[in-house]
């Protein structure tokens, strides 16, 4: 092997350069010997002990192995840190696959072309390029140097079988490893196992030598089943009819009947849209209203059909890839429409466009996989083996779509021929319009007379968006903020007296029927280019990136060529895919009882805490999956199981599951044997006393008040809400009052403002719909008190309740009290809790005796009882302390 | 322990059944009661206390902070920041070294550079340039430490609030620092909020409810916007028809009935409901009479200029002393419209005049009036915006700036800041801090060690990821420390 030394260091050569104003190219070997000749060698080597010594060798001069050759270099100096360790900057050299396909700045290695290649300029200090290894590590000798740019120019070859990938890193992680359905543990006492759900949890009870708890009574019960499956309170009627139920398999018949309820796709839709991060507006500094309700509807209709949750994931994903997609499963996409939009004067479009798309991939992560991915957006995860790279390729998938809005016309205005009268009057329009631009010199004129005339007074009548536009100079102006102006001025009276044809296109819009939109996604026929973002930045964009899967996960199928959005959702809810079904069913089971299995439940990676029961988790997940009836034991001889809970990845047969396990059923009071060994009950020796969600709280009181409004669907609603709630904001928002039955819908439908949200749902630990919410606080504050005791919308259910319970004909203020905290609580009081309510009516009576003209003021005008306002007023003060009892709020 | 649960523990630690004596009001409750016996809690317990004050992981120097919030970016170079060379090359292009490769809201990169038309005078011992825009602050100069040094990531609104706020640009579900804060040290009032946000000017500040949120922190612990009048908290009065004392009846008897249902279940978290209905209770009077101004004399609220029943900047600041007089942790006032981009109404004329004259008395007054009553020493103020103006103007119909991001000023005062001295330097157009550079979380890691809070210990697990206020970055201003 012939060699010539070369000398080459990047110190001394930028002297050089900026003393002689040397033109050197540092992508070009020769130039640098012929430079380097130029210089003593001894000279050039007593310039800095810091020389690099670089060789160059004749590419014909043998052929480099690999293996021989190349690994051991690349083992001895660059591994560590760009191995299966550690990946800096994205980069791998440990396999060959991962050298070719190079770190977050490119490509390491371009087979033939040594001088191209990033690897080669590294280790020879190229200009601007990190010198390798870095300082304080040995550099390559020239004779290896020399070795490694043969190997490049003769075209990188490798044998194949390194081409093999290593195992990656943590996949031996627990919750990486794939699901395999664990046997059903043997227990001491199997008399109070009703399914394997209870097995399990018993199995570690009695290795702790702890017992479970008592069953709830059937009070308690109902209660806990309404409010965990419909978000609604039992009607004292219903817990009667429970009560007295003798049959063996009463309980599971109404966990079967609730279930069939619509109100659960409600209170389990409500779940998921905590996890869409829906609102009603585009948030940001602006927050303007959005159309997106449809979607809403879409997770509630749905969840009540039990769409299989494959299903349910795939049209959310890529509803709109799908063959045939119907309207349906396009408005399915707005899932991924939550995102904000970010319309502030001055802002970058691409770069709010990105941020979007960067929280559907965390959202992703995190709603599907349970893995904070989003530490990878700026550098390599550092707890988890999801690489920057990996990141980008999930990005990838997510980066191609367009987000329009689309119409959707009620079935009504379908029959009506509305899509194509509306078609035509546009058309019309159109032609209209077209004839206008003849004239649009004249226009143009006259708008910019027009402009030019505003007073300030005027400008401040002005609509944001045409104020933005006029207080811009003209060469500043968008095309869209011309767009804002002209479409203004148009619909002046000024303007359509000048002329006329604007006043025909007014009068034709005006009689266009208007659809209901919503935003959806729409894949783009050509995708956009994806780049790893170099710490994280869209305008330092790193190496190109096509669509993939985190290697340590099962892979795509192996015949994709190119990879879609659907695929990737199609990937998510691959049964071989370990985290999807641990991370729902955990998720489900955080709801029924507090907190996950895993307690972390957006974390399942090496961080995260690992799963109190293992093998119950693995159990569901497995369960989850797999197509299997029902379990029915406790069932009644000759009762079918319900059919449609059978299917694979159907979660209400999940819901069954659970909620008719013996530890679910558990009662939720304290025990002090547990409070040492298990204070934070993670044994499940007893269930959980867990407050009620925030707009769970609004709908049992209006249900307590009678004055619930049942409807399920359609644009969201303003309930009564305090005022000076828009003092905060940059905006006022449009909030009409309802007055109507609008006033007293369920929670879940008030208007979501995300600069604004309704403060009795916030106060109570409403997500604030920004980013996904696996997990809502359940906080205790003095605010929540202010809000239950005095808001105006708790005030009139209360006025509800003290009108049913005189309107119920009862004989004496024993029965009345009775009825209302029945009403309220579903269970009897006991004495001192009647003798305590006793005291207060009688206090409250005599009270407003002698202050009838408060007792008026606590009585709404339209109250029929206004006969007797002091009993009205009296029943109102006693509705409202047990509208505000603990008890109340609280599942127990 | 793993991290998750310690932080678990430490939220929902319980001693209940260990101390059995009874700590919540007066309430006759006896007869009602079962045997059993009531439950209460320490009065530092944060399970029934969350704000019950907590030591920092030093001792602090300021006790309370009063944020004066300037949202839409004041310019420091009409302000604070006089540079001859910029009134030199007046009307010129900015030099295209100066902004290669930067992106603005509005401007190109050509744009031409604007001198200030301001006058400034230097002030007090230390000299400090402070603009003839703001007489009252140049009366204080001495008890104020400017930073003309500031930097920050982003230049839209939205974001670049919520990164001082929250030290992270993103809507993505931050913690304030008012809530980082009372979450981290609690807060010593008793019947009022820990954490207070006030608003005046025109509109309330851009990105909303974010701004002040408590993110991935328990709820307890975002601001609690007051609103001006006489019921500053929404739904802080009683129902028509409900006197005090009838208001009193209905918690009394709420309680008593909660309390047998904590004798019933056992549950603790029945107990801290118990707690918040009484603090609800005393927040109904003691609010309303903060907002009353009681007890301040015509001077004091002359010298703020402030006229009660009138919402003001002067009223917030007077409202702001008396909240930290109250032991109220942290208090922000935002103060609108400071978004100076050159059209009627937005310019760095009249409009800046009166922005200007709205807070330039007030703030001072502040100021004076801290270190009157003894209370400056343990609070710190903090002045300024998301972020300061551009050294070029902007092609409008008035004079105006672009949003800048590489070198602007602030100031502090108060509790543990070396005062009557200026930080850092812009470079001699203004644009880039070359001198002591002070970036946001520069700010929040000093802010934070002022309350005796290690920035770096402050954290919270989220996702896998110890989270703090200062991200992965800052660093304790060293030449702030006094």
């Amino acid at each position: 092997m012939r060699i010539v030394p070369v000398y080459r260091s990047l110190r001394p050569w930028r002297q050089l350069k900026s003393k002689d104003g040397y033109a050197f190219s540092p992508q070009s070997p020769e130039s640098v010997v012929s430079v380097m000749n130029r210089f003593h060698w001894a000279w050039a080597g007593s310039l800095s002990g810091l020389l690099v010594i670089g060789a160059a060798v004749r590419a014909d001069d043998r052929v480099v192995d690999y293996a021989a050759d190349i690994k051991p270099i690349l083992t001895k100096h660059c591994t560590s840190c760009h191995g299966t360790e550690k990946q800096k900057s994205g980069l791998r050299l440990d396999t060959i696959e991962s050298a070719r396909r190079g770190g977050d700045s490119g490509a390491a290695v371009e087979p033939g072309k040594s001088a191209e290649s990033l690897l080669y300029q590294a280790v020879t200090g190229a200009e601007g390029i990190a010198v390798m290894p870095p300082k304080g590590q040995p550099p390559l000798t020239p004779e290896e140097i020399a070795i490694l740019k043969a190997w490049i120019d003769q075209g990188a070859k490798a044998p194949a079988e390194d081409a093999v990938k290593g195992p990656v890193k943590g996949a031996d992680h627990w919750a990486f490893r794939p699901v395999v359905r664990p046997a059903v543990p043997a227990v001491v006492t199997p008399a109070w196992v009703r399914n394997p759900i209870d097995a399990f949890i018993l199995a570690r009870l009695e290795k702790q030598t702890l017992h479970p708890s008592p069953e709830a009574d059937r009070v308690t019960l109902i209660r806990r089943l309404s409010f965990d499956l419909l978000g609604l309170p039992p009607t004292p009627a219903e817990v009667d009819a429970f009560v007295a139920d003798t049959r063996p398999d009463a309980y599971e018949l109404l966990v079967d009947k609730l279930l069939s309820s619509p109100h659960y796709g409600e209170r389990w839709g409500r779940h998921w849209l905590d996890l869409a991060r829906y609102a009603d507006s585009n948030g940001f500094t602006r927050d303007f209203a959005r159309s997106i309700w449809k979607y809403r509807d879409w997770v509630v209709d749905n969840v009540n059909r039990d769409l299989p949750f494959d299903q349910f994931t795939i049209e959310q994903f890529a509803g709109d890839m799908l063959p045939g997609a119907t309207t349906e499963q396009r408005i399915a996409t707005g899932f991924h429409r939550n995102t904000l939009i970010n319309e502030e004067g001055g802002t970058d479009p691409e770069q709010f466009r990105v941020e979007s798309v960067v929280d559907r991939v965390n959202t992703t992560g995190i709603v599907f996989l349970g893995l904070t991915v989003g530490c990878a957006q700026c550098h390599e995860h550092k707890y988890d083996p999801v690489s920057q790279r990996e990141y980008y390729q999930m990005f990838a998938f997510l980066n191609n779509a367009d987000e329009p809005k689309i119409d959707v016309p009620t079935p009504e205005q379908v029959a009506a021929g509305m899509p194509q009268k509306r078609e035509e009057l546009r058309r019309q329009v159109a032609e209209l319009e077209k004839q206008f631009e003849t004239q649009a010199e004249a226009f143009q004129a006259r708008l910019t007379a027009w402009e030019l005339a505003l007073t300030d007074d005027d400008r401040k009548k002005l609509p944001p968006e045409v104020l933005n536009a006029v207080n811009l100079a003209l060469g500043m102006r968008t095309d869209q903020n011309r767009k804002d102006l002209a479409d203004y001025y148009k619909k002046l009276p000024a303007a359509r007296n000048e002329f006329p044809i604007l006043e025909e296109i007014l009068k034709i819009r005006g009689s266009e029927p208007v659809f209901t939109t919503t935003m959806i996604m729409q894949e783009r026929g050509q995708p956009r280019e994806s780049h790893i973002h170099i710490r994280g930045d869209f305008l330092r964009k790193g190496a190109r990136v096509e669509p993939g899967v985190p290697a340590v996960l099962p892979g795509l199928p192996a015949d994709l060529k190119s990879p879609s959005r659907l695929d990737f959702a199609r990937w998510l809810v691959d049964p071989r895919n370990p985290l999807t079904p641990r991370v729902t069913m955990n998720r489900v089971w955080q709801k029924y009882f507090g907190r996950g299995i895993v307690d972390t439940e957006n974390d399942f990676g090496t961080q995260g805490t690992p799963p109190t029961h293992p093998e119950l988790l693995d159990w569901l997940a497995a369960e989850f999956v797999t197509a299997s009836p029902p379990l029915s034991k406790g069932r009644a001889e000759g009762v079918a199981p319900h059919a449609e809970f059978s299917g694979a990845w159907s979660l209400k047969r999940m819901h069954r599951l659970i909620v008719t396990s013996a530890t679910y059923r558990q009662s939720s009071n304290h025990r002090t044997d547990l409070e040492e060994v298990d204070a934070a009950n993670r044994l499940y020796a007893r269930q959980s006393r867990l407050r009620l969600d925030a707009e769970i709280i609004r709908d049992v009181a209006l249900a307590a008040g009678g004055l619930l409004n049942p409807t399920l669907g359609g644009p969201s609603v303003y309930p009564p809400q305090p005022d000076g709630v828009f003092e905060f904001t940059q905006d006022k928002k449009p909030w009409n009052t309802a007055i109507g039955p609008d006033r007293y819908r369920r929670g879940m439908y008030t208007y979501l403002w995300r600069s604004s949200p309704y403060p009795a749902m916030t106060v109570f630990d409403f997500p604030d719909a920004n980013v996904a919410c696996t997990r809502r606080n359940r906080s205790n504050t003095p605010l929540q008190s202010l809000t239950l005791a005095n808001d105006q919308q708790f005030v009139e259910i209360a006025q509800g309740l003290a009108l049913r319970t005189l309107n119920a004909a009862l004989e004496d203020d024993a029965a009345r009290l009775r009825f209302a905290f029945r009403t309220c609580l579903s269970r009897e009081p006991n004495a001192a809790e009647s003798k305590r309510l006793s005291q207060l009516v009688s206090q409250q009576r005599a009270e407003f005796a002698a202050n009838l003209k408060e007792a008026e003021r606590l009585t709404p005008p339209l109250v029929p009882v206004k006969a007797n306002v002091q009993e009205f007023a009296t029943w109102t003060a006693v509705a409202r302390v047990l509208l505000n009892l603990d008890e109340f709020i609280t599942r127990e | 322990m793993h991290p998750e649960e310690q932080q678990l523990r430490t939220i929902t630690r319980r001693h209940f059944f260990s101390d059995c004596r009874v700590g919540l009001g007066s309430l006759a409750l006896a007869s009602l009661m079962n045997e059993r016996p009531l439950l209460a809690a320490p009065a530092n317990d944060r399970q029934t206390n969350p704000f019950a004050p907590q030591q920092g992981h030093f001792p602090a120097k300021a006790k309370n902070v009063i944020f004066l919030f300037m949202a839409g970016g004041p310019s420091q170079l009409d302000l604070f920041d006089y540079k001859p060379k910029l009134q030199e090359m007046d009307g010129q292009v900015i030099p295209e070294s100066y902004v290669k490769n930067k992106r603005f809201a509005f401007i190109k990169r050509d744009a031409k550079l604007l001198g200030t038309r301001r006058k400034f005078t230097q002030c007090g011992q230390s000299g400090a340039q402070i603009g003839d825009l703001l007489p009252h602050l140049q009366t204080v100069a001495d008890d104020i430490c400017l930073v003309k040094s500031m930097r920050t990531d982003v230049f839209n609104h939205g974001p670049a609030k919520l990164f001082v706020n929250t030290g992270s640009p993103q809507f993505m579900g931050r913690p304030s620092m008012g809530a980082w804060v009372t979450y981290g040290i609690g807060s010593e009032s008793k019947d009022l909020p820990g954490f207070v946000v006030l608003q005046s000017g025109p509109r309330g500040p851009r990105g909303g409810s974010p701004l002040w949120a408590s993110g991935f922190l328990p709820t307890t612990y975002q601001g609690v916007p007051f609103r001006s009048g006489a019921e500053p908290i929404l739904d802080l009065a009683s129902p028509p028809g409900i006197d005090s004392n009838r208001q009193k009846q209905f918690v009394d008897a709420v309680n008593d009935l909660n309390k047998l249902r904590l004798g019933e279940t056992q549950d603790p978290e029945i107990a801290t409901r118990i707690a918040a209905y009484e603090m609800a209770y005393r927040m109904q009077s003691s609010a309303p009479e903060l907002m009353s101004l009681a007890g301040e004399t015509a001077d004091t609220i002359k010298s703020y200029g402030a006229e009660p029943g009138t919402p003001s900047f002067a009223n917030n600041c007077l409202l702001a002393r008396r909240l930290v007089e109250r032991g109220v942790r942290f208090v922000q006032l935002y103060h609108t419209d400071w978004d100076h981009h050159g059209n009627a109404g937005t310019e760095l004329g009249k409009s800046l005049d009166e922005r200007c004259r709205e807070v330039d008395q007030a703030m001072a007054a502040l100021v004076k009036d801290l270190k009157t009553r003894g209370l400056l020493d343990s609070t710190l103020v903090v002045w300024g915006g998301e972020f300061g103006r551009t050294p070029q103007g902007e092609p409008r119909d008035m004079l105006g700036r672009d949003h800048h991001i590489e070198g602007y000023t602030m100031w502090l005062a108060g509790g543990g800041i070396k005062v009557g001295q200026t930080i850092g330097q812009t470079d001699e157009l203004g644009y880039y801090a070359v001198e002591d550079k002070v970036h946001v979380h520069d700010l929040q890691a000093t802010i934070l060690h002022l309350l005796g809070i290690d920035h770096l210990k402050l954290t919270f697990r989220f996702q896998g990821r110890d989270y703090r206020l200062t991200d992965v970055a800052g660093n304790v201003v060293q030449k702030m420390l006094a």
